[in-house]
C-alpha cells in the first residue's frame, strides 16, 4: 500500500531542482511586483516576533509560573507561535496547492506530490531561518547546551509532518472543496488545543490527552526544551512525532492509491 | 486494426489496449467517501476504451472524430496528464505537446521568467534554457518585451513566445491539438514550417483535429473514434472516408466536420480575400443562376511575394459536400493582375447539378496549402433550376447502350 507514496518520494526526489524553481517561483508570485520583494515574505512574522517580545516581556514584564519552561511569557510563546504558523502557513498553502495547480496539472505530465511539497518547501524557507535565528537569541539562557541541537531533526520532521499532512488534506479537498474549510476552522482553533501560549503544565491533568491530539504538540514541546531550557526532548516528543508522521503516511498511501488515476480529473 | 509499421523496434508510441474510466459520483460527499472507505459505488463512464496502436518513428497520424469521442482523453493520456484506467501507454524520447498555448505563464512574471519556468516545466534546464534563449527570442519575435511582464503582452505574443518554448527542442513525438498554427499570419506560417521541419526530420506526430483537410494534407494514418471506440486505423483516405459517411449519416453533426471557422487577420497588410463573382446570376433570394456554366473569378491578396493558393467549395443547402476543389492540388496558380493580387477563375461547364439552392465557400491557402490565410465559409447561397425533372442531385457522365 506504501508504494503510491514511496513511488511519489523517488520522483519528488528525481525532480528536486523542479521542485526548487517552483518552491522560488511560489515565493516570487507572493510579492511579484512589489518593490519590497522577498522582505514582504519575512516581514509579517518578523514583526509578530517581535511584538511579543515588546508587548509581554518589555512592556507588560509577564512572567509565567515556576513550573513554565521559562519565566518570561514572550520568549515562551515566540517558540511556539513561530513553530504553530509554519505549520499553519505549510498545512494551509499545501492543502490549496492541487486546487491552485489544476491548470498546470492538466497541460504538463507533472506528479501532483510536487505542488503540497512545493507549498511547504516555500514556507520552511520562510520560517526556518527565523526559528534558527532564536538559536543564537535563546543561548544566553542555558549557555548552548547540547539539547539545542534538537532543533535541526525537530525542523526537518515538522517538514515531514505538515508535507504528509498537506498532501493528504490537498486530495481530500480535490475530493470534497468543504474539507478547506472545515481545516481552516481547526487550524484556528488548533492553536489553543496545543502548548503554544500555555505550558502544558497549565492545562488541567486529565484534559491533557486532548493536546496530544494535535499533530503540532510534540513538536512545540520539542522546540521548547532546545530553545527555551536546553534540554534534548523526552522521549515522548519523539514517540508522539514518528507516531504522527507513520498514521499520516499510513492515511496518505491509501489516499495516493485510491486517488491515483482519478485526481487530476477532480480538479 | 493496428496500421503498418516500418520499424517494430524503438517506437515512439506504443497504445496496448488504453482505457481510460472517469467514476462519476452523485455529490462530492459521496466522492469524499469513496476516497476515504473504499466502498461509495460511482456510476461508471468510459471516455476511451480498448485502444491499441503503434506509431513509427516519421508517422504522422490524423485522429477525428466528433464531440465526446475522446479525442482529448487519447491526447492527455499520451501526454502523461492523465493516467489510464486500463492498459499501457509506452513513449519513447522526447515528447511535446501544443495544448492551450501560454495557459501557465504567470502575468506578473516577465517573458523572460515565464520562459525559464515553463521550460524546467517540460524538462529544459535552466543551463539548457540559456543556451537556447537566443534561438527561442528570434523565433518569438519578442524583442525588448522580453523583459516586460507577461500581462503587458497581446495574445499573439504570449501564444508566440509559448510556441517558440515548447518547440524549442526537437521532440520525437509531437502532439498538436487542433491548433496547427498559432499568432499572426506570418508567425502561422513559421509554425507550420517548424512542424515541417520536425517532421522531416523523423518526429511522430499525433494531430488532432476536427479539419479533415488538414489531417488528409499531414497525416499518413487516421484514427477516427466514436464513444471512446476505435472504429478505423489505418491509411488517412480509408478512414476519413468512412468517418465523412458516418457524419453525413448522422446529418445535424455535420457541421464538425467543416474547417473550424477561426477568427481570421483582416488587416491593412493581410493576405485576404477580395472578392468573388458568380457570373450570370439574377435577382431573388437566393438568386438564381441564368446559365449552364457556373463561372466563379475570385480575386484574393496574397502575402508578401508568395503566391497563394485559392479553394472553392459548393455544398448542398443542408451542408452535404459535392465538391471542393483548389488552385495547389490541380497546379492550376492563380494569376497576378497586379502587385500582391491574384486572380483565379474557376468555371463548371453544363454545371451537373439538380434543381436546388447550393451554398459556396470560398478559401484562401499558402503557398503550401496547409495555412488557411482566409475563409468566406457558406458566404453565399445560389439557386439552380435544372431542366431535367428527375430526382437527385447530380447528373454524373453516363451513357445509355
Amino acid at each position: 500500500m506504501c508504494r503510491a507514496l514511496l513511488a511519489d518520494c523517488r520522483q519528488l526526489w528525481r525532480l528536486r531542482e523542479l521542485l526548487a524553481v517552483l518552491a522560488r517561483r511560489e515565493l516570487g508570485a507572493r510579492t511579484a511586483g512589489s518593490a519590497g520583494g522577498w522582505l514582504w515574505v519575512w516581514l509579517p512574522p518578523l514583526l509578530t516576533t517581535a511584538a511579543y517580545f515588546l508587548l509581554f516581556d518589555v512592556v507588560f514584564g509577564m512572567r509565567l509560573g515556576a513550573a513554565a519552561p521559562t519565566a518570561r511569557v514572550g520568549t515562551f510563546l515566540v517558540v511556539g507561535m513561530l513553530a504553530w504558523s509554519a505549520f499553519a502557513d505549510a498545512t494551509q498553502r499545501g492543502m490549496m496547492s492541487l486546487l491552485e495547480a489544476g491548470g498546470l496539472l492538466h497541460k504538463n505530465p507533472l506528479p501532483p506530490a510536487l505542488f503540497p511539497a512545493r507549498a511547504v518547501l516555500a514556507s520552511g524557507v520562510v520560517f526556518a531561518p527565523l526559528l534558527l535565528a532564536l538559536l543564537p537569541l535563546y543561548m544566553g539562557a542555558h549557555q548552548w547546551r547540547a539539547g539545542v541541537w534538537a532543533l535541526l531533526p525537530l525542523l526537518l520532521l515538522q517538514g515531514l509532518l505538515s508535507f504528509l499532512l498537506a498532501y493528504l488534506l490537498a486530495i481530500l479537498a480535490a475530493a470534497l472543496r468543504d474539507v478547506v474549510q472545515g481545516v481552516q476552522l481547526l487550524l484556528s482553533l488548533g492553536v489553543f488545543l496545543s502548548p503554544v501560549l500555555f505550558p502544558l503544565t497549565l492545562f488541567p491533568e486529565r484534559w491533557r490527552w486532548l493536546l496530544w491530539l494535535n499533530p503540532m504538540t510534540a513538536p512545540v514541546l520539542g522546540y521548547q526544551a532546545a530553545l527555551l531550557q536546553g534540554q534534548w526532548p523526552p522521549p515522548a516528543v519523539w514517540l508522539a512525532l514518528a507516531a504522527w508522521i507513520g498514521l499520516l503516511a499510513l492515511l496518505l498511501s491509501l489516499a495516493v492509491a485510491r486517488s491515483r488515476d482519478q485526481l487530476v480529473d477532480w480538479l | 486494426m493496428n496500421a503498418p509499421v516500418a520499424h517494430a523496434a524503438a517506437l515512439p508510441l506504443r497504445l496496448v489496449g488504453v482505457g481510460k474510466e472517469y467514476r462519476l459520483y452523485d455529490s462530492p460527499r459521496a466522492r469524499l467517501k469513496a476516497l476515504l472507505t473504499g466502498r461509495a459505488l460511482p456510476r461508471s463512464h468510459w471516455a476511451l476504451q480498448d485502444v491499441s496502436l503503434e506509431l513509427a518513428r516519421g508517422q504522422c497520424l490524423g485522429v477525428v472524430g466528433h464531440n465526446g469521442a475522446g479525442k482529448s482523453t487519447l491526447l492527455k493520456l499520451i501526454c502523461g496528464t492523465l493516467q489510464p484506467s486500463q492498459g499501457r501507454v509506452e513513449r519513447s524520447g522526447r515528447v511535446t505537446a501544443i495544448l492551450e498555448l501560454g495557459a501557465g505563464f504567470h502575468p506578473d512574471f516577465t517573458g523572460r521568467q515565464n520562459l525559464y519556468f515553463g521550460g524546467s516545466l517540460i524538462g529544459i534546464s535552466h543551463p539548457q534554457m540559456a543556451e537556447l534563449e537566443a534561438s527561442v527570442l528570434a523565433f518569438a519575435e519578442i524583442g525588448e518585451a522580453i523583459d516586460r511582464p507577461v500581462k503587458t503582452y497581446s495574445s499573439g505574443m504570449v501564444v508566440r513566445l509559448a510556441f517558440a518554448l515548447v518547440t524549442a527542442l526537437e521532440p520525437d513525438l509531437l502532439i498538436i491539438d487542433e491548433a496547427l498554427a498559432v499568432g499572426d499570419q506570418h508567425f502561422q506560417k513559421k509554425c507550420i514550417e517548424r512542424i515541417q521541419s520536425f517532421r522531416d526530420h523523423g518526429c511522430t506526430i499525433l494531430f488532432c483535429s476536427h479539419s479533415p483537410y488538414h489531417v488528409r494534407h499531414l497525416c499518413d494514418v487516421a484514427l477516427w473514434l466514436d464513444h471512446g471506440r476505435m472504429m478505423e486505423f489505418g491509411s488517412t483516405e480509408a478512414v476519413l472516408g468512412a468517418y465523412e459517411k458516418h457524419s453525413r449519416l448522422l446529418g445535424g453533426e455535420r457541421a464538425e466536420t467543416a474547417a473550424a471557422p477561426l477568427p481570421y487577420e483582416r488587416g491593412p497588410d493581410s493576405a485576404l480575400i477580395l472578392s468573388c463573382d458568380i457570373a450570370d446570376l439574377g435577382d431573388g433570394d437566393p438568386p438564381t443562376l441564368h446559365s449552364p456554366d457556373l463561372v466563379a473569378t475570385i480575386t484574393v491578396r496574397g502575402k508578401g511575394a508568395e503566391r497563394p493558393n485559392i479553394g472553392f467549395m459548393i455544398e448542398q443547402e443542408r451542408g452535404v459536400g459535392i465538391t471542393s476543389l483548389a488552385t495547389h492540388e490541380e497546379d492550376a496558380a492563380p494569376t497576378e493582375v497586379e502587385p500582391g493580387v491574384w486572380r483565379s477563375t474557376l468555371t463548371f461547364p453544363d454545371l451537373p447539378l439538380h434543381s436546388g439552392d447550393y451554398v459556396i465557400s470560398v478559401f484562401l491557402f499558402d503557398e503550401t496549402g496547409l495555412v488557411t490565410y482566409d475563409l468566406w465559409f457558406q458566404f453565399k447561397v445560389i439557386r439552380i433550376v435544372s431542366p431535367t425533372l428527375m430526382p437527385g442531385l447530380v447528373r454524373l457522365p453516363h451513357r445509355w447502350s
